[in-house]
């Protein structure tokens, strides 16, 4: 009996090794760059992208299942998104965009034209569709490195009191929304 | 071709120097930490560059990031945990010890020892002293008039 374990233990590690060789293979490396989920919403402060006086906390978010989507309008896969985020508004998600600025770099740029950025997102917005309910302007990108965002498009899913239960690289299709989100909504319901 | 190459070098000492401009630090000390860090951060947004060398606009953040925490005398483990708590263990060079890390580094060793093992007992039994006796020297005998007249048919 020993001995034919003994024999077969080769295999077995042969097996499992294999096994952890093969996942390693297709995971996704972008994956795993999340640190924030489980957590609560990091503290913020921040203005609405549209209007200068109206600011937004991360109190004021509570209650509501929501969408976090990071993007701007110099990032073309953002512009693709829109489309299948206003399919999921219209379906009765709630979405709130964080306006991740790229170009803003006082000494290099000069100074920061709201005015211009305003015109560029509603023109975007007017073409490709709106899900928002409403954009939170990340000027300096503070949110967005507390959120471990490393670039634009990023989904979070947050629930009812604030806590981070999904963080998405890159774009959100039909695809990843069946496999990765929809699972996670339908037990919260 | 020699001016070409002095104004070059030129221009490329100028960049460096506008580099390390860019920063400004109350002591050395700082400094350093600084250097460290930005050397042993990995940007999120590349997939395998450092902070230091990386342009992505995230890694310009992370490195503004380091420097304030730096200037706000945290020490290096903190400002890495500050980075992992955000970015996940991807944002460190220096993998933790996690079960699949374990896996990775452990059962490489744990297979040469077992190999080890297995051809030294296998050695060890076969070099077992025989043992001969006035039976066996019969049964050889045997064997050996059996072969014989084999051989003669």
């Amino acid at each position: 009996m020993n001995r034919k374990i003994l024999a077969i233990a080769p295999l077995l590690i042969f097996i499992f090794l294999c096994v952890f060789l093969y996942q390693g293979l297709f995971a996704n490396p972008r994956e795993i760059q999340t640190g924030r989920i489980g957590q609560n919403m990091p503290e913020f402060n921040l203005s609405d992208l549209m209007q200068d006086n109206k600011r937004w906390t991360n109190e004021s978010l509570k209650g509501e299942v929501y969408l976090l989507n990071v993007w701007g309008t110099w990032c073309p896969t953002c512009l693709v998104e829109l489309g299948y985020l206003t399919k999921l508004r219209e379906q009765g998600v709630k979405i709130i965009g964080l306006y991740y600025v790229q170009g803003y770099d006082a000494d290099f740029d000069g100074p920061f034209d709201m005015q211009a950025l305003r015109t560029d997102v509603t023109d975007m917005l007017g073409r490709a569709g709106d899900p928002y309910q409403f954009n939170i302007l990340d000027l300096h990108r503070t949110l967005s490195l507390d959120l471990g965002v490393s670039g634009a498009p990023e989904t979070f899913l947050v629930d009812k009191t604030g806590k981070i239960l999904l963080h998405h690289t890159g774009d959100l299709n039909p695809r990843v929304w069946r496999a990765k989100f929809a699972p996670v909504i339908q037990e919260l319901n | 071709m020699r001016l070409f190459l002095l104004t070059l070098s030129f221009f490329i000492s100028m960049a460096v120097y506008a580099e390390q401009d860019r920063y400004q630090f109350d002591n050395n000390e700082q400094a350093v930490r600084f250097e460290e860090l930005t050397k042993e951060l990995r940007c999120p947004k590349c997939q395998n560059q450092n902070i230091a060398d990386s342009d992505a606009i995230v890694a310009k953040d992370l490195r503004d990031k380091v420097l304030t925490l730096v200037k706000d005398g945290k020490t290096k483990d903190e400002v890495i945990d500050y980075m992992i708590d955000r970015y996940g263990y991807f944002v460190h060079y220096d993998p933790p010890v996690t079960p699949a890390t374990l896996v990775l580094w452990v059962l490489p060793v744990l297979i040469v020892i077992i190999g080890f093992g297995f051809i030294v007992i296998r050695q060890r039994k076969a070099s077992v002293k025989q043992t001969w006796n006035s039976d066996d020297e019969a049964k050889l005998a045997k064997l050996i008039a059996q072969n014989k007249r084999q051989e003669q048919n």
